[in-house]
């Protein structure tokens, strides 16, 4: 009987030994499964080309990136296709006329020069010397066909550019508007402004032939890309023969795949996770952004019309304890809209502080007050319940909602958070008091964009109806403002003119950050998140 | 026969019988759950709810047992709290599944027919599908929300019970006591509440305190999803969820709640396991 308790004990160690091997080894692939998953097949080809083209001294560059799917209408490389000319441009696979600079002013690019000859004709002198990946060469007339095809299709771009005629010879162009349109060239250097090959076409999987220093060979949505050297790449030999570009949504996910070697270099990592990377063999590259988060305000709510209550509500976002603890300091707490690096940015305008003690006054003087000691205020038997309508695709808005919950209770506001993927049908419906999204606020280096997708009688994205006459009479005036320092002075009387009617409430710049991996050089965040992959990029 | 043969000497060592203190163990720790899930407003050592950025991300020890969240929110103040939402919604949806499935089973043993056909065939659809993923499913139609979890996984629960009480109906009603009963002028429902519930009601117990533990894992896996309960509410997979990208970095965001289910998933499992042993006791061992 003895005996046979041995046994038992025996076997019973060996399997809890076994089963406790077993979770340790599944916790060890578990590092890497998700990677290959979220990378599927191109991940196992990737592999298995390294292995075999490593001894043929070649060179395989992964790169890991959250935004390249559908869902972010990112769905392929073809500028002219929603904003899939982020991918196409991100990835070095096409080149703008003009580009930013890390001041985000336009500066040439596949453009040498212009000249702005009256206020509706643009002289474009394009350089020598450039081709696409399919080997024709880059001359006017290739960019007319692209343009005129990009405002045939793209809407935005459409609108923005107002071309009435363009006109090409030689290396020349000659852009022709409808109305003035002083940021044209901020327009062209707008990722859906790459120059393409339209006599190569775009295939039926959304590939495009671009001049830059990488082309894609496969192209598949929500999964990745692959692109490979162009030998005649005209700024320069690019250093890596092939990159694979893996989406990987999964922030975690990817975190991991750093972590085991799987990728060279990774952009949308959660913020938790830089910390893992802070040292060798990482590096991060960050640059303050003008992605700001903030929150609109709904004025067909009855309680929101009221400025005092708006006013409150503006002061009672923490942002800085949001950018500093709950960003991890990777950004910075916003006024308006721009961040202070530019001209027309934070530093010239001021909005109402952070002071619950002054929002709970406010809110006093606008009638609110708590009668019934539930710890929320009311007037007239109502207590103030607001909607905070919000999307979890950006990490840092469900953040910043939960932040706002906690600060808005210490006023006295109810605050109820839907935090969800079908916030455009809430917008729709009309069902939200505050919205809060991310935004880049400056695309183009110029203020002009932001007011006029937001904030005007005609904007699109004006979800709240605001409506201010001072406003409107502004933008009539920038409309026709050419010069940059006047636009810069009128852009910062408008975003005051906006923080002074508390329509919208900024709390936060991204700072945006890249992580590479041993080895690396030339993956450097950029202001206007545009540019990642370059000739520039190496791995040694 | 000789003198040795007739002494048979009893080798086996005679098994105590354990079931008894493990019972008064393990349904004092059950029950220790369900009084903290009750009293979790009064053992808090914080507001659960109340946030400090300032104390954000501290690791357990001193004023924070279990250190603090994000938000700087106690974590063991979060876990009591958050046993309210988790437990009672598992406890509720057991209680709803069992009545519901039971119910459904025994009208479909007892009746027969056409009745039992339908219904039996509604389970069977809902039986098609894998769990989980129907649950998921379901939850994400009703766009979440705590008791959207419970009922999403309440669709999908009942089946089992009907399927069991329906199994034991059909065998108690072939048996002589019955014809019996019907011969003595019972009626249905006598017939049903004297014979046919006190007979099946131990193997339903048994299954449905053996569920409690699975209920809290997919409560707290619908949570985790972020379709079960909504920020902030403190709910144990809803914290998990939060705290997964801190794994590396903060591991007591994910852990506090974490062991939490896992040991109150164990206790009731365990729980579940004694009480099977003596309300059924041909299954113990088993």
């Amino acid at each position: 009987m003895k005996k046979k308790s041995i046994w038992k004990t025996i076997c019973v160690s060996l399997l809890a030994v076994t089963m406790g091997a077993g979770l340790l080894a599944g916790c060890g692939s578990g590092t890497s499964a998700p990677a290959e998953d979220a990378a599927d097949g191109t991940q196992a080809a990737g592999n298995d080309s390294h292995e075999t083209t490593a001894a043929e001294g070649e060179k395989v560059f992964y790169f890991g990136d959250t935004t390249f799917n559908a869902e972010n209408d990112e769905s392929d490389v073809n500028p002219h296709n929603g904003y899939s000319g982020w991918a196409c441009i991100r990835y070095g696979i096409g080149e703008t006329l003009f580009k930013y600079s890390d001041a985000m002013e336009a500066e040439p690019w596949l453009a040498t020069e212009y000249t702005n000859v009256d206020e509706t004709t643009w002289e474009i002198t394009l350089r020598d010397g450039v081709a696409f990946t399919s080997g024709r060469a880059l001359d006017a007339q290739a960019v007319k066909e692209c343009l005129d095809h990009l405002t045939e299709v793209h809407e935005r771009a459409a609108g923005d550019l107002k071309i009435h005629e363009i006109t090409a010879d030689g290396q020349k162009l000659t852009i022709r508007t409808e109305v003035p349109v002083p940021a044209l060239i901020n327009y062209l250097a707008e990722p859906y402004g790459c120059i393409i090959d339209m006599e190569a076409g775009i295939t039926d999987d959304g590939n495009v032939t671009g001049t830059g220093p990488y082309r894609a060979t496969l192209v598949e949505t929500d999964k990745g890309l692959t692109l490979v050297k162009n030998e005649n790449y005209w700024d320069g030999m690019p250093h890596l023969d092939t990159i694979y570009v893996q989406t990987i949504s999964d922030g975690d996910t990817m975190t991991m795949a750093m972590q085991s070697g799987e990728l060279d270099g990774a952009y949308g990592l959660p913020y938790a996770s830089l910390l893992l990377f802070e040292s060798a063999p990482y590096t991060i590259s960050s640059c303050e952004t003008s992605r700001s988060f903030f929150g609109a305000m709904n004025y067909e709510t009855e309680a929101l019309q009221d400025a005092g209550v708006r006013r409150a509500i503006a002061g009672a976002i923490d942002k800085e304890g949001f950018t500093r603890v709950l960003m991890n300091g990777n950004g910075s707490p916003a006024v308006g809209p721009f961040p202070a690096s530019f001209a027309y940015g934070d530093d010239t305008v001021t909005a109402q502080p952070f002071d619950p003690e002054a929002s709970r006054a406010l809110l006093a003087e606008a009638g609110w007050t708590d009668t019934d000691g539930d710890g929320y205020v009311d007037r007239n038997g109502q207590k103030l319940t607001l909607r905070w309508l919000t999307y979890p695709s950006r990490q840092e808005l469900p953040l910043l909602a939960e932040s706002a919950q906690a600060t808005m209770k210490e006023i006295g506001i109810d605050l109820q958070v839907i935090c969800t993927a079908n916030h455009l049908d809430f917008i729709d419906s009309g069902d939200w008091d505050i919205y809060a999204s991310a935004f880049v606020t400056a695309p183009t280096g110029d203020p002009e964009f932001f007011f006029t997708t937001h904030c005007l009688d005609a904007s699109s994205k004006n979800r709240g109806n605001y409506h201010s006459d001072e406003l409107e009479t502004l933008e009539e005036q920038m409309s026709r403002t050419f010069d940059a320092e006047e636009r810069a002075e009128l852009a910062t009387r408008m975003t005051q003119a906006l923080l002074n009617d508390n329509s919208f409430v900024f709390a936060s710049h991204l700072r945006m950050s890249m992580v590479s991996g041993e080895g690396v050089t030339g993956l450097v965040a950029h202001p206007c998140d545009y540019y990642e992959i370059t000739a520039d990029l190496d791995k040694n | 026969m000789t003198e040795k043969q007739k002494i048979t000497i009893r080798k086996q060592k005679v098994v105590k019988d354990h079931t008894k203190r493990k019972m008064i163990i393990f349904g004092a720790l059950a029950v220790g759950v369900v009084l903290t899930a009750v009293f979790a407003p009064y053992l808090v050592p914080y507001d659960p709810y109340e946030q400090d950025l300032g104390s954000a991300l501290l690791p357990p020890g001193g004023a924070h047992l279990l250190g603090t969240d994000r938000y700087g929110r106690d974590m063991l103040s979060r876990v009591i709290m958050g046993s309210r939402s988790t437990v009672f919604s598992a406890l509720l949806l057991v209680l709803v599944i069992t009545g519901i499935g039971s119910t459904v089973g025994i009208i479909c043993g007892f009746h027969g027919g056409k009745l039992d056909s339908f219904l039996m065939r509604l389970s069977d659809v809902f039986l098609a599908f894998p769990g989980m993923v129907f649950a998921i499913a379901v939850a994400s139609v009703m766009r979440g929300g705590i008791m959207n979890a419970v009922v999403a996984l309440a669709c999908i629960s009942w089946p089992k019970y009907a399927r069991i009480a329906r199994s034991q109906v059909l065998t108690i009603k072939s048996t002589p006591y019955m014809a019996a009963a019907k011969l003595s002028g019972s009626g249905t429902l006598q017939m049903i509440f004297k014979h046919i519930v006190p007979n099946i009601a131990g193997t339903v117990v048994v299954t449905a305190v053996l569920d409690i533990g699975t209920m809290i894992m997919e409560i707290a896996g619908l949570s985790f999803l972020g379709l079960g309960a909504t920020p902030p509410t403190a709910e144990w997979g809803s914290m998990m969820s939060n705290g997964r990208s801190m794994l590396q970095t903060s591991p007591w965001v994910i852990l506090a709640p974490g062991t939490t289910i896992f040991l109150t998933v164990m206790i009731f499992n365990l729980a579940g396991d004694t009480v099977r042993d003596i309300l059924d006791p041909r299954q113990r061992g088993r």
